[in-house]
């Protein structure tokens, strides 16, 4: 009894489809322009999450030693330094490779520059170069270091510590930010898709509006009307994504240049990127039509179910 | 067969329908309820039907009490009348094998008793050959044949029309009041709401007549009165 009813819930369904062919594509376009929303604010996601990763990857921060740590006991502290879980890399710089570094990263400041040139010795005495793998943990790193048995052969109470922790602070903030603006504008998108899927769906099933009525009157129960509609949406769901997934790949390659233009070093290909997050992207498209279809529908059609 | 007992119907904020009608309808008759427009005789129909609940009395359908039928048992009431409206109410883009079908694939009749029943009540409206066309490819009058073939699949004890051949000309008409008498011919109780005086008084049946709600006159072989 069930399969035969469903079987012809499947039947109308797809009678309706075709013999509504012209409602269904508008319907289709709709879903898809939505999806297209939805995706780019995705992939615009998986790039800025790209960004970040790259631009945390290329952060290290550089922490002098003091007068009091020999290069035997800087090798014993970058052992101990890289038993710290949140530690990613640790690398003793000498005193000449410290110089070279400390002269490249103030180039744009003649006046240190300058002080530098008027001694006649290296004032640096070799520092620790330190990568870790989140961003946001290099605070507690740095607080870590600052405990009785580092402090005396480190030192960072210095202006490279305090340089640093403003950089980290920097990017964390500006971590945070993309990811509230990315949420936020994502949230909007999917706001408006919603309502316009969901407005498309109504005027759709208006047109059913009689059909339904009579469907009740010929002793229809609510959801043997209702169920087609239902698949009906379904199937807009999972055509729009075919469609959507095979304009995707190439609007991406289309648009790589532009990217690559914008990010520059920091870019990466988009084709790749949305192949790495296939799974992702094609489950949030599905999710998102598929509740927005079956939902409308649902709404749309109870409205007309009380004859 | 049919028991309307005190039965009442009110609109907001002050019309009344229907006030206190009392009537019975035996199986196998032809009753043709009369009356001018307004008077109460859609509602009637409505209330068969289970389209609107009485606002007082009770009604009973061959020993069902409808009065304050469920939602869910509605569509068990409607596959049990056999229903003809005047503005056809067919399924536009389903055609007339479709048409007629539909109201056995809604209560789940397997695909071969549809095979078997649906030719069958096609060839007694007069519709053979014609199951693959659509209802805009059909004249009035073919149209309302296939609302009523659609309203005899379930082999209906009780036939409820609603002014049948308002929309009809006077050939069809009297083409579709023949095929109810047929119907009826064969022991389905048969309600026809009407307001066509050639009609009613050709018929030589039962008439009940309403005027602003009440029954003013019920005559076993009666004419149009008003």
């Amino acid at each position: 009894m069930f399969l035969l009813e469903f079987g012809r819930v499947l039947k109308f369904a797809g009678q309706s489809f075709l013999r509504n062919f012209w409602l269904s594509v508008a319907t289709i376009t709709i879903v898809i322009l939505a999806l297209f929303s939805v995706s780019s604010v995705l992939i615009f996601n998986f790039m800025t999450g790209h960004v970040l990763s790259v631009v945390e990857a290329k952060t290290d921060v550089y922490i002098d030693l003091t007068g009091e740590a020999s290069e035997e006991q800087a090798a014993v502290l970058v052992d101990e330094l890289k038993k710290l879980s949140a530690v990613k890399e640790v690398e003793f710089i000498n005193p000449e490779a410290t110089l070279e570094n400390f002269r490249q990263r103030h180039q744009d400041n003649p006046l240190i520059i300058q002080s530098l040139d008027a001694l006649e010795t290296n004032p640096f005495l070799g520092s620790l170069r330190l990568n870790v793998y989140k961003i946001e943990d290099f605070p507690v790193i740095l607080a870590e270091l600052s405990k009785k048995e580092y402090s005396q052969f480190l030192d960072i109470e210095d202006k490279e510590f305090t340089d640093s922790k403003i950089l980290v602070q920097g990017i964390s903030e500006y971590s945070a930010k993309i990811q509230r603006a990315g949420l936020f504008v994502s949230l909007l998108f999917v706001l408006i898709s919603i309502l316009v899927v969901f407005n498309t769906i109504q005027v759709g099933i208006y047109t059913h509006r009689e059909e339904i009525g009579i469907m009740k009157l010929v002793g229809a129960s609510n959801s043997f009307i209702r169920s087609p509609f239902l698949i009906e949406g379904i199937v807009y769901s999972f055509i729009s994504i075919i469609i959507l997934t095979a304009i995707l790949f190439p609007v991406l390659a289309f648009l790589q240049p532009y990217v690559d233009g914008f990010f520059k070093e920091y870019s990466t290909s988009l084709v790749s990127l949305m192949t790495r997050n296939i799974f992702k992207v094609v489950g949030v498209q599905l999710l998102v039509a598929v509740v927005i279809t079956v939902a409308s529908s649902y709404i749309a059609v109870r409205k007309y179910l009380k004859v | 067969m049919i028991k309307f007992h005190q039965v009442s119907k009110y609109y907001k904020p002050d019309t009344v329908a229907l006030n206190k009608v009392s009537l019975e309808i035996k199986p196998g008759e032809f009753v043709s309820i009369v009356g001018q427009s307004g008077t109460g005789k859609t509602t009637v129909i409505r209330l068969l039907i289970a389209e609107e609940k009485p606002s007082e009395g009770r009604i009973m359908i061959g020993g069902w009490d409808i009065t304050d039928i469920k939602e869910r048992e509605v569509p068990y009431l409607r596959r049990q009348i056999g229903v003809v409206f005047q503005d056809f109410k067919l399924l536009k883009k389903k055609t007339v094998f479709e048409n007629v079908a539909f109201a056995l694939e809604t209560c789940g009749a397997p695909s071969g008793k549809i095979e078997h029943i649906v030719p069958q009540v096609i060839k007694i409206v007069g519709l053979e050959g014609k199951e693959g066309r659509y209802p805009y490819q059909l004249s009035g009058g073919e149209q309302q044949r296939v609302v009523i073939a659609r309203s005899l699949v379930h082999k209906p004890k009780l036939l409820v029309a609603d002014e049948p051949t308002g929309n009809l000309d006077s050939i069809n008409a009297r083409e579709i009041i023949d095929l109810l008498k047929k119907i009826n011919d064969l022991g389905t109780t048969v309600i026809l709401v009407t307001h066509d005086r050639d009609v009613v008084n050709s018929l030589k049946r039962r008439v009940i007549t309403l005027d602003q709600g009440e029954i003013i006159s019920d005559q076993s072989k009666g004419r149009y009165v008003l």
